[in-house]
């Protein structure tokens, strides 16, 4: 069977633009089905994607920009399979949601709601540095208006803090890109941003050392990561709960996937010699992300500072550089569930707040769980996923990444295991202050309603799911894994032997 | 027998999948019946397991049964699998049937509690955790049924979430228990690393190729491991959740924090006996460790005053026994005194809860007393529980504690200071368990026991937290409408005359020079072991272990006989003079106090700091205000351009042809 | 006659309009000026046409010239709006485009 990328693509753009032509409260279904049709398409590549076949596959490729040598190359593998299942799965239920609790200006809404899908899609499919560069500036629009418009209180100065930080990083990394093309076309090759091209034809480690840094400076604001997390804050506080389910649960993954699918195979002598400095970065965002999320007082920012954390853990296993490459499949596992875990939680953070009579704070919440058991055991799942408890998909995802890190470099697992235990603190502070405890003063609980149950129960069913067998994506991801963190081994492995002959 | 292996795990999965799902549809009592009778269920297919294995060959009792690949990728080989061997089968016999008799006493004790479903459907998934923990094949899976134990207890700790202590309680225990799970995790590292495998029986098979004696990794590994061990098993300095963790409900605390959960770590310790053998630094650790515990927690139970504290902080003292037993190499003595354990300690458990349902909530000892005559079946359970923990004979827990001793004496060296401090703990566990009986049932009637001798069960007037006095919100069911004691339930009776007819003849299964079938029958599990075998106790030194042991207990009963009943006066005379000693004790010798100071401050400190002074600073300041700063400066350069005069633009526009112009020109 | 010195009278035109436009601030005059700098301009394209012998340049200032019309037109009626409206004549007063 042949799977048309482009279909999944820019079914959500379509979706969104046909939205805004019709009348204003149809505009939330027109979205749904934007957003329903690539989830079954993306199941249906679940099943069909061949586990034996290596390399790129349901590849889409046609010269678009012949001059600048960029192509309009979609394929996919091991790598981006499950997360782009887990971004129309994401979106899925976002739009769902929306269709329940419909904004105002709902086909507004509507469309930038589709423009992301597209971005994110996009993002995760494009084997082109041009394109993938293209789609991940995309992103960012879309987002800008979705916090400008309809965020909370000085969403404006959110907004504008959020895109011009990001964007710096975005520029710098288009900068960087366009280097990468024009340096490795020198030899006389043809200008091509294709990530086959640019592997065959390596840059030399001097100007690789210049190119990644600015990589990965762009990677690590949109994650974000300690210390470029400053335009988080402002930005999740401020961002309409179902965007900033899809923003929390997918955007920041691009980040996460652009190290695995740019970096690592394209600047493998810089990451070899950068190793040591991302580690340590990785290890700060898991300890700051950790200590902060239990100083904080609103849900979104426990689990904005949560997320720095556990992305940290995602860049550690990133750059474990172990030979068995457990470390770098642990972060992409990682990368889906968290994203599959931190969507639902932001998702009941809005019935939380419906109950505590609007309060996002959680001094002002607790007791809850009474009247509400069924919301209370889909949070309860979703927040020992949160703190990745053993039994969880989380948890083998973050098993692999710390024994990555243990075969590599042991001090570091060490360090990072911390993270684990503060984890269990400010995952179950959330939990207990919200849902246990006295009833708060404003606090009137009542049961979820079956419409929050449709958008939440998949959600957590496909965490259970996971949890019984992480094996599914694991076997998926294994041979492309290993295909991308390969040259950063081969790159260690010859510096070694070069250090062995010199003495 | 895989077969009824998996039943014995699966039957708590789906009581408590049944009852999760049915809470709202099904009449009252009825999810406790139907977790009662999952976990029976489980138990008969635990016996046929027992059955079966006995019937196969001395060589073929090591069975791993494999379900389906969990996660095997980047060198690990995890799947979803389970070992039956003698040791997972003892294990799995005496939780499933001591989980049984405990539901069956819930069904009754909470009958009254409006979480009543919710409370089987914690009670199933703790059983089947637990039930996982003692059945997997490898350490990742082990590690699961750790972690699930660990969330079970915590859900159960937390039961009456309304009140701020109980859930602080779970918390702690979650936290801790977290953090010995991260032991275990890192201890795996290093058995993985070592051996290339996380399957037991691989891991096993590869260890003494794979490591030297007392290798470096291997010790470090068992080390973490042992924090694990202690993080659940509640031993210094990882204990101090165990008290806390009383705020549950009381079959909670018979079950868990008696019975089974806490003695995860003897069981672990004996699983990995290869590891601990190769790396025998590690492993007198472990046996110091217990060692100490059983006295730390001994002179805490001497002083506590709160009723199911003194039976918490025996049964950290009864587990330094196992610890110390199986540290040193005495695998079936530790499991003996694990099983005959599970079955006193469960016993006074459920009479504690019985007599705090008398008091209508309260636990304080200070205020019981008298109980003799109003509860007679309590008292008689009571009593047997407390001979069976002080070690006098025939009554089991005697048969178990004096083989762990006279083993310890047998191993020679320094074990036997361990031996002699465990005979103090001896003396110690026989004075505060029946300080506890006399105190609670003993002396004049409170007016709760007058008032239960006239047939009237006692209710409180409004019902407060016993821990801090705030009155309870009883939502959640705290402590319900009614109370339950077992004078007047007959699932009640049921399940603690079982368990005490268990825990006076669960001896027998173990008798020196007479029977050994524990010690035959767990042999397969151990055939890879040096020292199963050579720890063989000499006749002599066996009946003078058991005589000492036997005086002590009764040396323990006749003191606190003198202290509490015949002299009242005297406790309080001896307090005054030792205060500073009774002050030490009372603050279980500042183990909060110092954790706090250690490490909860500290990280609290440095959470405010990096919310005051990274954050503002460095985050927002130096790298978002430099990024956005940049952007500033460039568009403030650009605005300055745009004055909105039109003849400013004019001119701009004149000068930009003319230079372009002026260009052309001269590049012409 | 060398076609020199119509090149520098319409400079000079040119300029001078350029000038007014940027230094004057009543929008009648502005307009006038800018009638200037077109008339400049016109007279350095027949210039033209008339040395290359072509007509081409003489049609473009005819264009121009139709062009001005229309612009002083709309110039005008602007200028006499502003004015009915009791605005301040003075085009500095009317800068909304300030960044």
């Amino acid at each position: 069977m042949t799977i048309h990328l482009s279909i999944l693509i820019f079914w959500p753009l379509v979706f969104g633009v046909a939205g805004t032509l019709v009348p204003r409260n149809a505009a939330p279904v027109f979205a749904l089905v934007g957003a329903l049709v690539p989830l079954g398409y993306a199941v249906l590549m679940l099943f069909d994607f061949d586990l034996a076949a290596r390399g790129l596959q349901y590849l889409t490729d046609d010269e678009w920009i012949p001059d600048l040598g960029i192509h309009y190359r979609l394929g996919v593998d091991g790598l981006n399979l499950w997360l782009v299942a887990l971004t129309t799965l994401l979106f899925a239920a976002s739009a769902l949601w929306l269709v329940f609790r419909p904004p105002p200006r709902a086909s507004l809404f509507a469309l930038h709601f589709g423009v992301a899908e597209t971005a994110v899609l996009g993002a995760f499919l494009a084997q082109d540095l041009g394109l993938f560069v293209l789609f991940f500036d995309l992103m960012l629009v879309p987002f800008y208006f979705l916090v400008g418009i309809w965020g909370g209180p000085e969403r404006i100065a959110a907004a504008v803090k959020m895109v011009v930080y990001t964007l710096v990083g975005s520029l710098i990394m288009l900068a960087a890109a366009a280097a990468t093309a024009v340096l490795s076309a020198r030899g006389g090759n043809d200008l091509s941003f294709a990530f086959s091209d640019l592997v065959a034809n390596r840059l030399p480690e001097s100007t690789q050392k210049w190119i990644f840094v600015a990589f990965a400076l762009a990677f690590l604001i949109k994650m974000p990561a300690f210390p470029f997390h400053g335009w988080m804050p402002d930005a999740y506080r401020t961002m309409p709960l179902p965007a900033l389910a899809v923003f929390s649960g997918v955007v920041s993954k691009v980040a996460a996937y652009g190290f695995l699918r740019v970096t690592l195979p394209l600047f493998p002598d810089a990451v070899h010699d950068f190793q040591t400095i991302l580690l340590v970065l990785a290890l700060l965002s898991i300890l700051y992300g950790s200590v902060m999320a239990f100083t904080q007082t609103n849900a979104r920012l426990i689990l904005g500072y949560s997320s720095v954390a556990q992305l940290g853990f995602i860049t550690l296993g990133l750059f474990a550089a172990d030979n068995a490459a457990a470390g770098a499949q642990g972060a992409l596992m990682q990368s889906i569930q968290h994203g599959l875990v931190v969507a639902p939680m932001l998702l009941v953070i809005v019935l939380l707040a419906e109950r505590a009579a609007g309060s996002e704070d959680i001094r002002d919440m607790g007791g809850i769980a009474f009247r509400a058991p069924v919301l209370a055991g889909l949070f309860l799942v979703a927040t020992l996923a949160t703190l990745a408890m053993p039994g969880s998909a989380n948890f083998a995802g973050e098993f692999l990444i710390l024994l990555g890190m243990f075969n590599d470099q042991q001090v570091f697992a060490f360090i990072a295991s911390i993270g684990v235990v503060l984890a269990g603190v400010y995952a179950l502070r959330l939990y207990i202050r919200a849902m246990h405890n006295r009833t708060g003063p404003a606090v009137t609980s009542f049961e979820m309603s079956v419409r929050d149950g449709l958008v939440l129960v998949p959600l957590v069913l496909a965490i259970v799911a996971f949890a019984l067998k992480p094996q599914a994506a694991l076997d998926h991801a294994e041979p492309s894994v290993k295909r991308a963190v390969a040259p950063v081994l081969q790159a260690g492995g010859s510096q070694q032997a070069a250090t062995e002959v010199r003495p | 027998m895989t077969t009824s292996a998996w039943i014995v795990l699966l039957a708590p999965l789906a009581g408590f999948l049944i009852i999760a799902l049915t809470s709202k549809v099904l009449p009252w009592r009825a999810h406790g019946w139907i977790g009662t009778l999952a976990i029976a269920v489980s138990f008969v297919a635990a016996i046929a397991t027992l059955v079966a294995l006995e019937g196969r060959g001395e060589e073929e009792r090591q069975v791993v049964s494999v379900a389906w690949d969990y996660a095997v990728a980047g060198g690990v080989n995890a799947q979803v699998a389970i070992l039956i061997d003698p040791l997972s089968v003892l294990m799995i016999c005496v939780v499933s049937g001591v989980s049984t008799l405990i539901h069956l006493y819930s069904v009754s004790y909470m009958a009254s509690d409006r979480g009543y479903a919710r409370f089987f459907a914690y009670l199933n998934f703790f059983v089947f955790s637990m039930l996982l923990l003692v059945l997997a094949a490898n350490f990742l899976l082990l590690i699961i049924g750790w972690a699930f134990v660990g969330a079970a207890s915590y859900f159960l700790i937390s039961f009456w979430y309304r009140r701020r202590t109980a859930t602080a309680a779970g918390i702690k225990a979650f936290v801790i228990n977290v953090a010995g799970d991260v032991g275990l995790v890192l201890g795996t590292f290093f058995i993985l690393r070592g051996t290339g495998s996380i399957d037991f029986l691989q891991v096993f098979e590869r260890i003494p190729e794979a490591f030297g004696r007392n290798d470096g990794d291997l010790v470090a590994g068992a080390l973490l491991l042992l924090v694990g061990a202690f993080a659940k098993s509640a031993q210094v300095p990882f204990h101090t959740w165990l008290p806390d963790a009383m705020e549950g409900p009381t079959p909670v605390s018979a079950l868990i924090h008696a019975a089974t959960m806490v003695t995860a770590g003897v069981y672990l310790i004996a699983r990995m006996h290869p590891i601990f053998e190769q790396a025998p630094a590690a492993a007198d650790v472990g046996a110091i460790v217990g060692c100490a515990t059983l006295l730390i927690a001994a002179t805490i139970g001497l002083v506590v005053t709160d009723l199911k504290r003194v039976i918490a902080y025996s049964t950290m003292s009864q587990i330094g026994y196992m610890i110390m037993a199986v540290s040193s190499a005495a695998y079936a003595a530790g499991m003996f005194h694990f099983m005959t354990h599970a079955f006193f300690k469960a016993l006074l458990f459920m009479a504690a809860g019985s007599v705090i349902a008398a008091m209508a909530g309260t636990q304080d000892l200070d205020r019981m007393g008298g109980f003799r005559r109003a509860m007679p079946f309590t008292y008689g359970c009571m009593i047997i529980g407390g001979l069976a923990l002080s070690g006098v004979p025939p009554f089991s827990g005697f048969f178990s504690k004096d083989e762990i001793l006279g083993l310890l004496v047998e191993r020679g060296g320094w074990h036997v200071v361990l031996a002699v401090l465990g005979y103090v703990g001896a003396l110690m566990t026989a004075i505060y368990t029946f300080r506890m009986i006399f105190r609670a049932f003993h002396g004049d009637p409170v007016p709760e026991a007058q008032e239960l001798e006239h047939g009237h069960l006692y209710h409180a007037p409004e019902h407060t937290n016993p821990a801090t006095g705030e009155i309870e919100d009883t939502d959640v069911g705290f402590p319900g409408a009614d109370h339950h004691i077992a004078e007047r339930e007959g699932t009640m009776k049921i399940a603690m005359g079982g368990l005490a007819i268990l825990a006076t003849l669960g001896g027998v299964v173990q008798i020196p020079k007479v029977n050994e079938s524990l010690h035959t029958f767990l042999e397969p599990a151990f055939h890879d072991s040096r020292l199963y075998e050579e720890l063989e106790p000499t006749g002599g030194l066996v009946l003078l272990g058991m005589g000492i042991g036997t005086l002590l207990g009764l040396l323990g009963i006749f003191i606190a006989y003198q202290l509490w009943v015949a002299h009242p006066e005297r406790p309080a005379a001896i307090r005054a003079r030792l205060s500073g000693l009774h002050r030490f004790f009372v603050n279980k010798w500042y183990f909060d106090e110092a954790i706090d100071l250690l490490l909860v401050r500290p990280v609290a400190w440095f959470g405010r700091f990096c919310n005051s002074t990274i954050e503002r600073g460095l985050v927002n300041g130096a790298l978002v205000g430099g990024a956005s700063g940049a952007v500033r400066a460039a568009s403030a350069a650009v605005r300055g351009i745009q004055t909105g005069y039109l003849r400013y633009y004019a001119a701009l526009l004149l000068v930009g042809l003319t230079g372009l112009g002026a260009y052309f020109l001269i590049s012409a | 006659m060398s076609m020199e010195w119509y090149l520098v009278v319409s400079a000079l035109i040119f300029t001078i309009g350029a000038g007014g436009v940027l230094v004057r601030r009543n929008p009648l005059v502005i307009l006038l000026c800018l009638e200037l700098m077109l008339n400049g301009s016109n007279l350095a394209l027949v210039t033209f046409a008339r040395t290359h012998g072509n007509g081409d340049g003489q049609i473009f200032a005819l264009i121009v010239m139709v062009v001005a019309a229309c612009e002083v037109a709309v110039g005008l009626g602007l200028i006499v709006a502003i004015f009915r409206r009791r605005l301040p004549i003075d085009v500095d007063e009317l800068r909304e485009l300030q960044g």
